[in-house]
């Protein structure tokens, strides 16, 4: 009997609900999109209205983990974990972001996408400190991190480019999270749905 | 003939593969409803019942039973007792597997 893996199922359920960053992916884009006031983006009650859609899309994907695969809990120790990588997260985008490319007289002022290399450092760092770290991070968040380092953001501020670099990445990071997903927990038709939660 | 070192003899009840996937599962949690057990430790619904039921009876973990949005709903929580149980076990294994790993080498030279 593997003791890791079979204790990773509950990080493995909290983090590698993978569906779940489809909406979370789309806010991203929405945000690149209401930025440039693209068609309809223009107007403020459209965009709140494609938010609330995005957050009920949301939800609906939990209750769809929820009846098919269950709930549980998250160990303290495992919630100190989410509340590391959130505040590793903000303070990462936020200084990285003003570090390599701002207007403050200390930035480096660096010909790179600090949006994404930032964020691509901060999901990886994440899933490591989150214990789920899989080779498809290694591969989208290297990618995302390569694209923005490269040094051929000079011009314009490249952030809502960036920002859609990152919804998409996420999106894509999602689909193989749900792959992985399932393979630790098993497709969905196991066991026969409805009855599955009422026993013992 | 010496007899087995009290502190390396294994508790039955959890050292069945079952019941010790459940309790390492709940020790990696806070709480966790039966759907989710099922699927982390791949039991049957049969199976993983008897087990919890044994469990429950041992005092090593609470079993709620509940109703989420209309549905009967089973949550299990590992007790003080049990995680201390399932602690010990784990140090157990790891001992007998390091000294396992310490004879192989004089075996091998024999």
């Amino acid at each position: 009997m593997k003791r890791r893996m079979i204790e990773a199922a509950g990080p493995s359920y909290a983090y590698l609900r993978g569906v779940l960053a489809i909406p979370a992916g789309c806010l991203f884009l929405l945000a690149a999109l209401g930025n440039w006031q693209v068609g309809p983006l223009r107007h403020e009650l459209v965009f709140v209205a494609c938010v609330v859609v995005i957050g009920l899309a949301y939800g609906l994907v939990i209750r769809y983990y929820q009846d098919h695969y269950g709930r549980m809990s998250p160990s303290p120790r495992q919630q100190l974990r989410g509340a590391a990588a959130v505040a590793l997260g903000i303070v990462v985008v936020l200084g990285g972001s003003l570090l390599l490319r701002s207007r403050a007289g200390w930035s480096l002022d660096l010909p790179v996408n600090a949006i994404a290399v930032t964020f691509a450092v901060v999901m990886l760092a994440s899933y490591a400190i989150w214990g789920v770290l899989h080779a498809h991070h290694l591969v989208v968040w290297g990618s995302l991190f390569l694209a923005g380092a490269l040094p051929f953001w000079t011009g314009a501020d490249p952030s809502n480019i960036g920002l859609l670099m990152c919804g998409a990445a996420v999106i894509v990071c999602g689909v193989f999270d749900h792959i992985a997903f399932v393979r630790t927990f098993g497709p969905r038709e196991l066991p026969a749905a409805g009855d599955g939660n009422a026993r013992a | 003939m010496h007899g087995p070192e009290p502190e390396l003899v294994l508790d039955r009840l959890i050292h069945e593969p079952g019941r010790l996937a459940i309790l390492t599962v709940l020790a990696s949690v806070r709480n966790a409803d039966f759907l989710f057990l099922l699927r982390a430790t791949g039991l049957t619904k049969g199976n993983l019942s008897s087990h919890l039921a044994k469990l429950e009876d041992a005092g090593l973990v609470t079993i709620e039973k509940r109703f989420i949005r209309k549905k009967p709903n089973t949550n299990v929580a590992l007790t003080a007792t049990g995680r201390e149980r399932i602690d010990r076990h784990w140090q157990q294994l790891d001992q007998l597997r390091r000294r396992a790993e310490a004879v192989q080498p004089e075996a091998v030279s024999r």
